[in-house]
Order: C-alpha cells, then sequence, then structure tokens
C-alpha cells in the first residue's frame, strides 16, 4: 500500500530518531521525503482513477479505515510538501539549537499524525489523529520549555483546542449513533436535525483548531514555538485541520450549518484582520492573518463551494509558509519578531525580503499571484451563495483588510536601520523558502485542473466590475497600510484590536474563570463535605476517646476491682480452711444441713 | 428385712444356678486388683520390697487387661448389687493404670523406707474401693467403698511419719470418720423407706421426699467428702500437703473419679420426682469451681494450688452427675473428663515430684528444662480447657451436657470458672520463664510418668475430638 507511506515513512523516522539519537536532521529529511514520494505517487494514481483504501483492525465491528480520494490525495500532498520544505528549511534554522533529536521526531510525528487525519476514512481513526495534533504541537510550541511563559503558551493552546474538541467528540456520537457505522462517508449522508446538529457540533471543534472567532486568543501565544513549528502550524498541520475537517464533512452540512459556518468564517475575517492590522510583532501578525484567511475558507464552505475552500487552504499553505520562513530568517537577523527590532532587515536582506513580498502580495491578492485566483474564487463563491447578502461584505473587507496589513507589514520591514547579525544555515532556509514562494506565485494557475480533480465546481469567473472592485480593494488597501499609521486607521478599535478582541475577557474570561469559580465553588461544597466527614471522624474520635477512657477507668477499673475482689475472696476461701478440724466439720455439717433444708422445700 | 429376703430369694430364682461362675469371672479385674494388694503385702513380708514395685505395676496392668474385655457388658453381679457398664469399666481401664504410674512415681519418694511394699498394698487396696464405688449397685458398696478407700488413704497419708504429715492423716481420719457416720447413718432412711439396700428400688422413694432427702444428703456428704466436693472438701489440702506428692496425686484422682462415678449410679436411679436432687448437685458443683478456684488464687504451694484446683475439677465433674437429670452426653462426658482429667492431674503432680512444692521452686523451669517445662504448661492449660488438649474435649462435653439438660447458667458459670482458672494456672507458668535458678535433679521415675501423662493428655483430646467427630 504505497499511500500509507505517506503516514508510515515520517512515523518510522520519529520511532529511529528517538532510538538512535543521531542523524535527526537526516533521518526526519528522509522520512519527509519517502513520504512525500508515497502521497506524490498516490495523487497521481488517484488522479488516474483508482482510489487505494486499507482497512485495519479496530474495534470489533468497527474497522479502522484509511482512504484516498481525490480530496485527501491533494491534501495529503500538500502536508507532505509543506512538512518537506518545513524541515529542509529547520535544518538550517536549528542549526545552532540544542534538542535536535526530540524537535525532529516531533515534526516527524507531527507530519505523521496529520497525514493519518488526512487520509482517514472513519471517525475513530480521526478522532485518534486529531488528538495527536494536538499533542504534537503541544510539545512543539513548549519546545522552549524552561523559557518564561513557554510551558502556559503551550499549555493554554493545548486546552483552547482540547475544549473545542468536546464538538467533534459529540458529533461524532450523534452522527455514529444515528448511521450505525463510523466510516466516514457512510455518515455524512444521514440528513435531517441529526446533520444540522452534528454540523454545528463539528464548526465548533473546527472553530478551535482553526483558531476562528472566539477562539482567535491561543494561536497568538502559540508563536513562542520555533519558527518552523509556526510554519507547519499555519499551513499544513493543526491550524489547517480545522478548516479540512469543514470541507470533508461539506456534503453534511445543511442550509442551517452552512449559514453557521460561513458566518463565522466571515466574522472572523473580519475580526483576525483587524487584529492582524494593530500587531506590533511580525509573528502575531503572521498568526492573525491565518486566522483571517481559514475565515475565507469556512466561508466558502459555508458558501457551498468547498472547491473554492480547498483552493484557498492549498494557496494559503504556500503563502503562509512562505512568510513564516522569510520571518524566521528575519528574527535570526535581528533575535526578535518584534517590529521595533526588525526595521530595515528587508532593505538589508532584499533577497528574503522579494521573496517575502511575492508570498505577502500573494497573499493580498494581487494578479497573477495565486492569492487573486484563490481569494477570487471565495468571493465568487460567497456572492453566488444564497446567503451573499450576509456573507459577500465579509470578503470584500476581509480583501481590504489584508491588503492593508500586508502593506504595513511591508512598511515595517522595509523603513528605519537596524543592526544585522549574521546568519547561519541561510543556504537551507533559502531553498525552502525560493520553492515555496515559487508556488505561492504559481498556484493559481492550477486552480482549474485542482478543482476538476476533487470533483467540484471549477470556481466561477467574477464579473467585471467585482473583479475590478477586488483589485481596486486590494490597491487601496496596500496604499492605505504603506502610507497610514495603524494608529490612525483603526482609530479607538486599535487598542482592543491589539489585544486580540478578547470578549469579555477572552477565553479567560468566558472559559477559564467561570469555571475557576465553579472549581472553587466546588471546593468550598467539598469542604462543608469534607468537614462533615471530619466530623464523623472526630465523633468516632471522640467516641473511641471516651470508649478508652471508659475502658480505662470503668472496665480496667472493674477489672483491677474484680481481680482484687477474686484475690480478697480467696482469702477469705483460704481463712475458712482453718486447720481446725472442728470448726471444718462444722461448716461441713452446716452445708450439709442446708442441702437438706434446700431439698425438703425446694420442690 | 423380710423384704430384702424376699427380694434376695427372688433374684436367685431369676439367676439360676451358674450365677456365682459367672459374676466372679466378671469381677476378675478387681479380684487381680486384690491380689496385686496382698501379693505387695506378702512381698514386703518377705523382704523383697524391690520384687513389690514391678509386682503390684504388672499386676495392675494385668488387671487393666482383664478389663478390656467388658467394653460394651451391661449386666448386674451378686444380685444386682454390683455394675458392670459403661461408668465401672472406664473406671477401671482409667484409675487402674493411674494407679500403676502413682506407684511408680511414688517409688521415688518411699523407696528404701521401711515397709515399702505396703505404700503399694495400700494404693491398690484403695483403688479397689473406688472400683467398687464406681460400680456400685447398691448403698451397701456405697458404704464399702468409702471405707475401703478411706481406710487406706488415712495410712498413705501417714506414711512418712513426720508431723506434718501425721496431722494431716489425723485430720483426714476425723473428716473422714464424721462424714461416713453421716452417711451410713442417712443411708438408713432409704432403707426404711424402700425396704431395700438396691440402688435400683429407689424409685420406690417416690412418696417419701423426706426419707429420700435425707438419703441423700447422706450420699452428698459421704461422696462429696471422697470427692472433696466443698463444702466437704476441708481435709484435701492439708492431707494432700502432708503426704508424699506421689499419694496426693493418687488421692487427687482414683477416689475422687470412683466417688463421683458412684454418685452418678444414685443419681441415676433416684426418681426424677424425688425433689430438685439435679439443682442441689447444680449448686454443689457451682460452689466447689467457685471456692476452688479462688482458693487455688492465693496459694503458694503448688501442692496445695493444685488441691483447690481439683476440688474445682471436682465441680467440673458433677456438671456430668447434673446431666443425669436429662441429656444422653452424661455418661460419655464423664467418662472422658474422668480420662483427661487423670492423665492431666497425674503429669502436673509428676512434674511436682520433679521440681518440689514451692512455687519458688517453677522459676525458670522452662529454661532449665525446657522440655519439662513444656509438659507442664501442656498440662496446666489443658486444665484450663485449651483445645485440642484432653481437658478441651472433656469440659466440651460437660458443658453440653449441662446444657442439654437444661442447666445453661450452670455451664456459663463453669465457662467463667475456666476463665478464673486461667489465672490461677498461668500462676504457676509465668514464673517459669523468668531466671532459672539450678536445674532440678533428675528423676526417672517422673520422667516415664509425666511423659506417659503427656501422651495420654495429647491422645485423649485428639482421639475423643476424632471419635466424636465421625459420630458427628
Amino acid at each position: 500500500m504505497i499511500f500509507t507511506l505517506a503516514i508510515l515513512a515520517p512515523l518510522a523516522a520519529a520511532a529511529l530518531i528517538l532510538l538512535l539519537r543521531r542523524g535527526a536532521s537526516a533521518l526526519a529529511l528522509l522520512g519527509a521525503g519517502a513520504g512525500l514520494a508515497g502521497a506524490s505517487v498516490t495523487l497521481a494514481r488517484v488522479s488516474g482513477g483508482a482510489y487505494p483504501s486499507a482497512t485495519l483492525p479496530g474495534l470489533p465491528g468497527l474497522p479502522l479505515r484509511l482512504v484516498a480520494e481525490p480530496l485527501t490525495a491533494l491534501l495529503s500532498v500538500v502536508v507532505a510538501v509543506v512538512g518537506f520544505l518545513v524541515l529542509v528549511y529547520a535544518v538550517g534554522y536549528m542549526k545552532e539549537e540544542g534538542g535536535k533529536a526530540r524537535f525532529y521526531a516531533e515534526m516527524s510525528f507531527f507530519v505523521a499524525a496529520m497525514q493519518t487525519l488526512v487520509l482517514a476514512g472513519d471517525w475513530v481513526l480521526l478522532l485518534a489523529s486529531w488528538e495527536l495534533i494536538g499533542l504534537a504541537s503541544y510539545l512543539l510550541i513548549g519546545f522552549w520549555f524552561w523559557r518564561e511563559g513557554i510551558p502556559q503558551a503551550a499549555t493554554r493552546a493545548f486546552l483552547y483546542t482540547r475544549t473545542a474538541d468536546l464538538g467533534l467528540y459529540v458529533a461524532i456520537f450523534v452522527l455514529v449513533s444515528r448511521t450505525g457505522t463510523t466510516e466516514l462517508s457512510g455518515t455524512l449522508a444521514v440528513g435531517g436535525t441529526a446533520a444540522t446538529v452534528a454540523g454545528l457540533l463539528l464548526l465548533v471543534a473546527a472553530m478551535g483548531k482553526s483558531a476562528q472567532a472566539p477562539f482567535q486568543g491561543w494561536l497568538q501565544d502559540a508563536m513562542a514555538g520555533p519558527t518552523p513549528v509556526s510554519a507547519l502550524l499555519h499551513s499544513a498541520t493543526l491550524v489547517a485541520a480545522g478548516a479540512i475537517l469543514m470541507i470533508r464533512v461539506s456534503p453534511l452540512l445543511t442550509p442551517t450549518a452552512q449559514l453557521a459556518v460561513g458566518l463565522m468564517g466571515g466574522l472572523t475575517i473580519v475580526v483576525a484582520g483587524l487584529i492582524a492590522v494593530s500587531q506590533r510583532d511580525l509573528k502575531r501578525l503572521l498568526a492573525a492573518s491565518t486566522s483571517s484567511q481559514y475565515g475565507f475558507v469556512l466561508l466558502a464552505v459555508g458558501a457551498g463551494s468547498p472547491a473554492a475552500a480547498l483552493l484557498h487552504l492549498v494557496a494559503h499553505a504556500a503563502m503562509k509558509s512562505s512568510l513564516f520562513l522569510g520571518a524566521g530568517i528575519f528574527q535570526h537577523a535581528r533575535g526578535s519578531t518584534a517590529f521595533e527590532d526588525l526595521r530595515g532587515v528587508g532593505s538589508e536582506r532584499r533577497l528574503v525580503f522579494a521573496g517575502f513580498v511575492v508570498a505577502g502580495l500573494a497573499l493580498a491578492g494581487v494578479l497573477p499571484l495565486s492569492g487573486f485566483f484563490s481569494k477570487d474564487a471565495v468571493i465568487a463563491a460567497a456572492f453566488a451563495s444564497p446567503y451573499a447578502p450576509a456573507l459577500a461584505p465579509f470578503t470584500l473587507a476581509g480583501t481590504l483588510l489584508t491588503a492593508v496589513y500586508v502593506a504595513r507589514t511591508l512598511r515595517l520591514l522595509w523603513r528605519g536601520e537596524g543592526e544585522d547579525e549574521p546568519v547561519a544555515g541561510i543556504g537551507w532556509m533559502g531553498v525552502a523558502l525560493a520553492v515555496l514562494v515559487g508556488l505561492a506565485a504559481v498556484l493559481g494557475f492550477a486552480a482549474e485542473p485542482l478543482a476538476r480533480l476533487t470533483g467540484g465546481e471549477p470556481p466561477r469567473d467574477l464579473a467585471t466590475a467585482l473583479l475590478v472592485l477586488t483589485l481596486a480593494l486590494a490597491a487601496g488597501g496596500l496604499l492605505l497600510g504603506w502610507f497610514v499609521l495603524a494608529g490612525r486607521l483603526l482609530g479607538p478599535l486599535g487598542v482592543p484590536a491589539e489585544e486580540g478582541f478578547r470578549v469579555a475577557g477572552g477565553f479567560d474570561g468566558l472559559v477559564a474563570r467561570p469555571a475557576l469559580v465553579l472549581a472553587r465553588m466546588l471546593d468550598r461544597l467539598d469542604r462543608c463535605i469534607h468537614a462533615g466527614v471530619l466530623g464523623v471522624g472526630g465523633l468516632g474520635l471522640a467516641l473511641a476517646r471516651a470508649s478508652r477512657l471508659a475502658d480505662e477507668r470503668g472496665i480496667d477499673a472493674l477489672i483491677a476491682a474484680l481481680v482484687r475482689g477474686l484475690r480478697e475472696l480467696g482469702g477469705r476461701a483460704r481463712e475458712l480452711q482453718s486447720g481446725l478440724v472442728h470448726r471444718e466439720l462444722l461448716l461441713a455439717a452446716a452445708g450439709a444441713a442446708l442441702i437438706l433444708v434446700l431439698l425438703v422445700i425446694g420442690p | 428385712m423380710i423384704s430384702l429376703l424376699q427380694g434376695m430369694e427372688g433374684t436367685q430364682d431369676m439367676g439360676g444356678g451358674m450365677q456365682m461362675g459367672r459374676d466372679l469371672a466378671l469381677l476378675a479385674p478387681e479380684i487381680a486388683v486384690l491380689l496385686t494388694a496382698v501379693g505387695a503385702l506378702v512381698l514386703e513380708m518377705l523382704r523383697l520390697p524391690r520384687a513389690a514395685l514391678p509386682f503390684t505395676v504388672i499386676g495392675l496392668l494385668v488387671a487393666t487387661g482383664l478389663a478390656i474385655p467388658l467394653l460394651g457388658t451391661e449386666t448386674t453381679l451378686f444380685m444386682d448389687t454390683f455394675r458392670i457398664d459403661a461408668l465401672s469399666t472406664w473406671a477401671k481401664l482409667v484409675l487402674l493404670p493411674v494407679t500403676a504410674l502413682c506407684a511408680v512415681l511414688s517409688y521415688g519418694e518411699v523407696k528404701d523406707t521401711d515397709r515399702e511394699g505396703t505404700v503399694y498394698a495400700l494404693l491398690s487396696l484403695t483403688a479397689l474401693g473406688a472400683l467398687a464405688l464406681a460400680g456400685a449397685g447398691d448403698v451397701m458398696f456405697l458404704v464399702l467403698g468409702v471405707l475401703l478407700s478411706s481406710l487406706g488413704s488415712f495410712a498413705l497419708v501417714a506414711y512418712p511419719r513426720d508431723d506434718h504429715s501425721t496431722e494431716a492423716a489425723m485430720k483426714y481420719l476425723v473428716f473422714g470418720s464424721v462424714t461416713s457416720a453421716v452417711m451410713i447413718f442417712g443411708l438408713t432412711f432409704w432403707f426404711g423407706a424402700t425396704g431395700s439396700t438396691l440402688l435400683a428400688e429407689l424409685v420406690a422413694l417416690e412418696g417419701a421426699p423426706l426419707a429420700a432427702a435425707a438419703g441423700l444428703v447422706a450420699v452428698l456428704v459421704g461422696l462429696g467428702y471422697k470427692a472433696s466436693v466443698a463444702p466437704f472438701h476441708f481435709w484435701a489440702p492439708d492431707a494432700y500437703d502432708g503426704a508424699p506428692v506421689s499419694v496426693a496425686a493418687f488421692l487427687s484422682i482414683v477416689p475422687k473419679v470412683g466417688a463421683i462415678f458412684a454418685l452418678a449410679q444414685v443419681v441415676r436411679d433416684l426418681p426424677q420426682g424425688a425433689a430438685g436432687w439435679p439443682l442441689v448437685v447444680a449448686g454443689l458443683a457451682a460452689l466447689s469451681m467457685t471456692y476452688g478456684n479462688l482458693a487455688a488464687l492465693v496459694q503458694e504451694n503448688v501442692v496445695r494450688l493444685l488441691a483447690y484446683s481439683s476440688i474445682a475439677q471436682s465441680g467440673y465433674f458433677l456438671l456430668g452427675v447434673v446431666a443425669f437429670g436429662g441429656s444422653d452426653l452424661a455418661v460419655p462426658s464423664l467418662v472422658v473428663f474422668a480420662a483427661a482429667y487423670a492423665a492431666m492431674n497425674l503429669g502436673a503432680f509428676a512434674i511436682v515430684v520433679l521440681v518440689g512444692r514451692d512455687l519458688r521452686d517453677f522459676v525458670g523451669l522452662g529454661r532449665a528444662r525446657p522440655v519439662a517445662g513444656a509438659a507442664m504448661v501442656v498440662f496446666l492449660i489443658s486444665l484450663v480447657g485449651v483445645p485440642p488438649l484432653a481437658g478441651f474435649i472433656g469440659k466440651l462435653l460437660l458443658f453440653g451436657a449441662a446444657i442439654e439438660a437444661g442447666f445453661v447458667w450452670l455451664a456459663v458459670v463453669a465457662i467463667l470458672n475456666s476463665v478464673l482458672s486461667l489465672a490461677v494456672y498461668l500462676r504457676v507458668v509465668v514464673p517459669m520463664y523468668g531466671v532459672p535458678k539450678e536445674a532440678p535433679a533428675r528423676s526417672r521415675t517422673a520422667t516415664v510418668v509425666w511423659t506417659i501423662a503427656l501422651v495420654a493428655t495429647v491422645a485423649v483430646g485428639l482421639a475423643a475430638q476424632v471419635l466424636l467427630g465421625s459420630v458427628a
């Protein structure tokens, strides 16, 4: 089964790295390369019409399935390509870091888990891999676990996504209990209220993983990990998983669920876009941008066009990984990702900056880069959907906001002056960056074949007026971002946007604090019960003490008295034995007389 | 008198011509004992004291062997005056070996004294008296047995001929004379009321409560004295203390068991309506147990301690007598406890022969002579009634019999007394594991006796449990 190579090769690499503890980067590259080869061959086969699948023994009657369909095979290739290139980049990026074995093992494991998620043909396997990527990202975000704030960031990311995962669990219960099978494709035809409920629950899970509003907060904290981790996380694995889930279950979605998905996506486009505009840190800006772009993907799903969603997902994978890889190089050059420290880094490192600009302009939707095509597909889908009045404005606002923060980023990196440090391993990083930038530039031309491959409708061409409008929005946004300061642009929205629009204190206020209050109340209740139990115990102890006292003063004393009494009686008994025969005879006679009396009067 | 003669004629008529020969054959063990006593005396007169002990031991063992075929025989001899039954036969099987062992035990104390052989002769004769009591079917046998065993006992107690023993023997004699006289006097009421000396005729007492009561008091006084039941026990501690230890051992077992069995023979024939005799006997049992244990609690002399202990054990024995009012367990419980008591009491006295009379002599015995010390512990805890030893199963049967007969309160008193007796015997056991002064001199005869007693104590306990278990 060649298509399982996509999973097994990185997994074997992870195991070998942990066992051998040497040659970690080579093993990881080998594993990722073999995985990429497997995924590519599978995609070629699938495009030829053969859909390979594998069944593994799982729960009784519920086998574990892996299937390679056009959609999953394509996603598998995306994951493999990004994974491989990020690992190539990491060879340079991690050159002077310790803990290489741990890093490469976890990265390989991450890729393997993501491939499992992508290729999973049933809910059990999907759920398992869903959790495994959560675990892997927790480990990788916390890679520098000894640094201040990093364990908290990792824990926060893990808990946020785990909280939202509740939706996936319940959705799976609903689907499996209604259809009696765990096979993914079998459950998608359930229909009716169950489909609506399951769809909404899956949306919750996807929102958590893809950092959609109001769960957007964790993603910016997750930037604390190494930059290759961020690149992988944002473009092809953890954050993408939510969007991938929604694309895969799009046949399930009822109109109600579609509207909810679309609205949540639209809301996130605007909210996360505003956050991105206001950020003072490059990586945090990119993180907010990721949320916003996955908002586009979800909106496309909600608009009933999974093909457009897939296209934007793939294009975004190339664009965002390019941006992150570029940011990683800047980070190495300046020892920080804050814009304050990155001033002028673009003019110093012009080649890298050129790549960065291409990827950024692609993201902004500039013709003829990939973002232009994918974003236009989403906008077209939004205008074509029954909910166009609700969804279309979000896409237009999103286009403007994307252009604004891209331009702002470019200006901040280009202007000003700073001290550059020499960057080690720039070769590896540069190669990976170049390939990804190239993909980001040209992927748009592959839109039509991709859509045909996955069986979806090819994205409609936009009406000329609309085309002009989006291009004008992009250009206007770029100009605004370049020439107008963010503070002036956002006005009163600036401060809350910079803080990430933590609704009612964000996750902390909405979930953590109430949970803690509840926990504290329960603790108090528990203490009451505890006190009660202690009281019972205390009562028991008091009783025991009293009984011991009674034992000592009462029973022991009684026994002592008894012993004394018995000894006294014994002494008396001995006194009867006077040794004087006549007195003893008298006693015997008295006894005999007593017996006689008893016998006579007794009966 | 006329009715007596008529009765005798009637029995003879029923019995037939071969009566005398059959009776003598059934009486072979008693005859053997008598010949042993006479022979020992003759050997003494022939100045062959060395031969007297083996002769006595062999004679008594032969007598024991002659009693074995009688097991299971239920009959009467000499016109119903003597009974061959479970009680009398088991009395022979238990008491004759005990007598032989007492003779062995006494050898260490009386050898090379003048008239050594007379001790063995007197032991045999006293045992004969006890056997007469155990098989008594007639009041005359009661009197005969009491007198026979008493006379021998007096002489045995007085044997050392020092002040101590002479005084003890004197007290014993006076006490015995008075109680015997009371018994003989009281028994005449029964004869007057029933016109017969046969115990089997006691049914006729049905309408004469006063006479029945008077006779019963007489029997209780006479046999109570012999069995050292309180309050007719006063002679016992003095006599045991004055006599040689081996004689004390003998007195604490042989006449006592004989007297208890005799009392059982009497109450077995008492009419059920004859007053509250079970209640009176139960009262005596409770008194005897409690008094014996209490008095034993303060003794410093082990012989006197064991004397009071034997008074308490008489109380336990009486439980079996009480049970004749309504339990099938009465006879088995008496027999088993008699065997158990004989073994453990003899063993305890044998250790006393080895160690000494004073409680202080026992300090460190368990360390100086571990095996003998352990044996003493076994005897004493068997006297308490700890499983699986003989004393446990004997007491268990007695308590069961008493409960079955409706005397639950008596069983409760007996159990409480068992607890009390633990304190008594621990007074001996505890110092035994203190720091030893010096090991007591070895005594081959005592060792033989306590070894046999030890085996018997364990064996009786196990055998009785196996037998009872197979019955159950």
